[in-house]
Formats: structure tokens, sequence, C-alpha cells
């Protein structure tokens, strides 16, 4: 009984010493982060300063028109500055993954992140369907670029944003909304062609 | 031989020196944040001019917001924040790891099998992805988020973390004391499920961003 409550008396002590320790700090200590703290001349010279850096920030973000997907909810932003011109429900990368039989190659599936832009706009494009295609098929890999053409599965345009990714058209309008494609950004028919005639070689595109 | 009429000049005279001093003092503690603010500024400056994402998490307006080129992707509102430890310096930091129980499985597809033909989708997908995680940033700093408790389950959790926060993170800080290495321990309540889940997803590991602390 005495041993217990001695364990219990040493624990208590030591959970208050450690509450004690991790109490939270009220304020930072401005000095220790190397911050001076400014005169009155300096604040208003450091506000001048503030208001030119905000505004060089300001001038980063896209102006004219440009796309935001958010490929967590799958939804595709058409936007001019900070009005939504457009708004679409697409289907993003399912991440899933795979792996050439040998283990020689492996892909993962997910929509890039990050700042892109659009590089090429096709009209009526054909699929040249690349290698994991044909693995994930079980097929052979093709030798020449004929066997790899599939028209008419991409819809009735295509935005190019680097690296093989295009947003583009589907056969599968029933998915969109979720996550299934092999990293391009597929998009129903009326949304597509809006986003293709508002779209220009170079226009930004934000995934996230 | 001081008059008693020269001791409450005297006392007069001080009070008037003192409520100067501390105004000066009051005035000098306004006139850090424009400094702060600058060094805020600058420093997302640098991280807008790069094509990656990047994130601001500010303490002070309670929110989390992921950013590019200065624009605002996403934002998440903190609805409740609990602390242990030391304030994260203001400043750039890392996303060093992400945590949690069940961490989210990626599909393997099977060469060969049908895929879209079938109903069943082996997609990784928003709803896929854990409500309650903790982020660990770089310079000790962990954050742990959960989705604010809803149904008895949650609170009966929820009940459960009070005791793990108050009791175990405390304990931590001590072993990280003894260290000597820098902890800071907060805790996020976001206002449901999805916005927890949506902020796992959106927050790669290895991603920067700019804590904008008190």
């Amino acid at each position: 009984m005495i041993a217990v409550l001695g364990w219990a008396g040493l624990w208590l002590f030591i959970e208050i010493v450690a509450i004690i320790l991790a109490w939270p700090e009220r304020r930072p200590e401005e000095r220790s982060h190397g911050l001076e703290t400014p005169t009155r001349q300096n604040a208003a010279k450091m506000e001048k300063e503030n208001a030119l850096l905000r505004r060089r920030l300001q001038a980063l973000a896209p102006t004219g028109i440009h796309i935001v997907i958010d490929s967590a909810r799958n939804v595709l932003y058409l936007k001019k500055g900070t009005e939504i011109l457009r708004q679409a429900v697409v289907s993003c990368g399912s991440g899933s993954i795979l792996e050439e039989p040998g283990g020689r190659r492996k892909w993962v599936f997910d929509t890039p992140r990050g700042e892109f832009e659009v590089r090429s706009k096709i009209v009526d494009p054909t699929w040249v369907k690349p290698d994991w295609a044909f693995i994930e098929e079980g097929k052979e890999v093709p030798k020449k670029t004929e066997e790899r053409l599939e028209p008419g599965v991409l819809g009735d345009y295509a935005l190019g944003f680097g690296n093989g990714y295009f947003i583009h058209g589907t056969l599968y309008t029933r998915l969109l909304g979720r996550n299934v494609t092999h990293g391009c950004v597929r998009v129903g028919d009326a949304d597509l062609k809006a986003i293709y005639q508002a779209a220009s070689i170079g226009t930004k595109i934000f995934v996230f | 031989m001081i008059s008693s009429i020269d001791q409450r000049k005297m006392l007069l005279g001080m009070a008037v020196m003192a409520g100067l001093a501390l105004a000066a003092f009051a005035y000098s503690g306004q006139e850090t944040s424009p400094g702060r603010e600058n060094r805020i500024l600058k420093q997302e400056l640098e991280l807008a001019r790069s094509p990656a994402l990047y994130f601001i998490l500010d303490f002070r307006a309670e929110k989390i917001e992921l950013k590019s080129r200065g624009m605002t992707l996403r934002e998440w509102k903190i609805e409740k924040i609990r602390r242990w430890g030391k304030l994260p310096s203001p400043g750039a930091v890392t996303l060093d790891r992400k945590s949690t129980l069940f961490p989210p499985k990626r599909a393997k597809i099977k060469p060969g099998a049908e895929e879209e033909g079938s109903f069943e989708l082996d997609a990784l997908e928003l709803k896929d992805m854990p409500s309650s995680f903790a982020f660990f940033l770089e310079g000790g700093i962990r954050i742990y988020v959960r989705p604010s408790p809803r149904g008895f389950f949650a609170k009966i959790a929820g009940a459960g973390g009070f005791l793990v926060w108050n009791l175990w993170i405390p304990l931590k800080n001590l072993v990280f004391e003894i260290r000597k290495k820098p902890f800071g321990a907060f805790d996020f309540v976001l206002r449901d499920r999805e916005e927890a889940q949506s902020l796992y997803w959106a927050f790669p590991q290895g991603i920067k961003g700019i804590i904008v602390s008190d």
C-alpha cells in the first residue's frame, strides 16, 4: 500500500513538473527571433516597405483566366482573377500503383500538384496509349506508334499541361466526381468546351 | 528633512514617470507588428516565387491557408487551439512527416484485371484520408489535428484524447526538455471530418510554409 502510494506520489510529482515546464508561453520573445523593436521612424519606413512587398506578392497571383483544380473534391474552377467563371465536377488521379511484371518500372497514378500551364490545345484528340496502359491491360507493349493510337476516348478537346498530363473529356461520365484517372483530369463535355474556349497556351493551372 | 508635500510631489513625479515608461513600453509593443509583418511578407514572397504550393499557419487568425503565387487555394478555419510547450518561432518551416494510426494505403493494380468496367474502384479518395492525424514540422513542432467531436463515440474518444493531451504530452515535453530538444505541441480542432481529411490530403510531405504566431 505504501509502495503504491509512493509510486503514485512520484508520478504525480513528475506530472506536475512536466505540466509546469510545458505550460504554454504567453508571448513570443521577439528579440530571440532576431526581430528588433523598431522606432517610430523605422515603423513608418517598414510600413511603406510592407505595402511594396504586398504589391509584389499580389503581382505574382494570376489576374487573368486561370484554372484551379481541387484534386481531393474533384472540382475544377475556371477563374478570372478572384472571380469564379465556371465550376466543373471532374475526375482526378486514383493514387493507385502499377508495377510492371518483373518489377522494372512502377507508376503512381496521382494528378501532379503545383503550378502548371496549358502547353498544348488539341481538337479531337487521339490517345497515344502509353506503356502503362498496355501493362495494366495485361498486353504486350507494341513497338509501333500506330498500334498505340486510340481515337474517340479523350472527348472533343484536350489541354496538355506537361509530362503527358491532360485535361480532357471522358466516356465515363458516371465516374465524374471520383478519383479514377491515371493522373489526367477528366471533364464533362460542356465544361470541357467552355474550358477549352477560355484557356489559351500559357494559361496557368493550379492543382492541389 | 523632506516635507510631506515634497514627498507627495516626488511620488506624483514617480507615478507620472512610470506612466510614461509604461506608455512607451506599450507603444514599442505595438511597433513590433510592422517588423513581424515585414519578415512574414519577405518569407512569403520567397516561397511564392517558386511554382510549389506552400502554406501559412496563422495562429493569430486561427486559420491554415494553402497558397500558390500569393493566391489562397484553400483555407481551413481552426475552431479550437490548445498548446503545450514553446510557441514556434515565426518563420519558414517544412512539413517533415505526417503521422496517423491507420495511414491510407494505395491500391495496387493487378495487370490484366478489369478496372473501370466494374463498380469497385480501388481509388485513394478523400473519404479514405484519416481525420485524426499529426503533422511533424521542423523545429520540434507537432500539430495534432482532429475534427470537432460529434456523436457519442466521438465524445468518448475525445475524453481519451483529453487525458492523452493533458498527461502524456507534458511528459513528452519534459523528456524533450531534458534532452535539450525543441518541443511544441498544438491541438487543432477543425469544423468536421471532411475538413480534417482535406487538410491531410492537401499537405504533402515536404511542403514548405510559414508560421505566424502571436
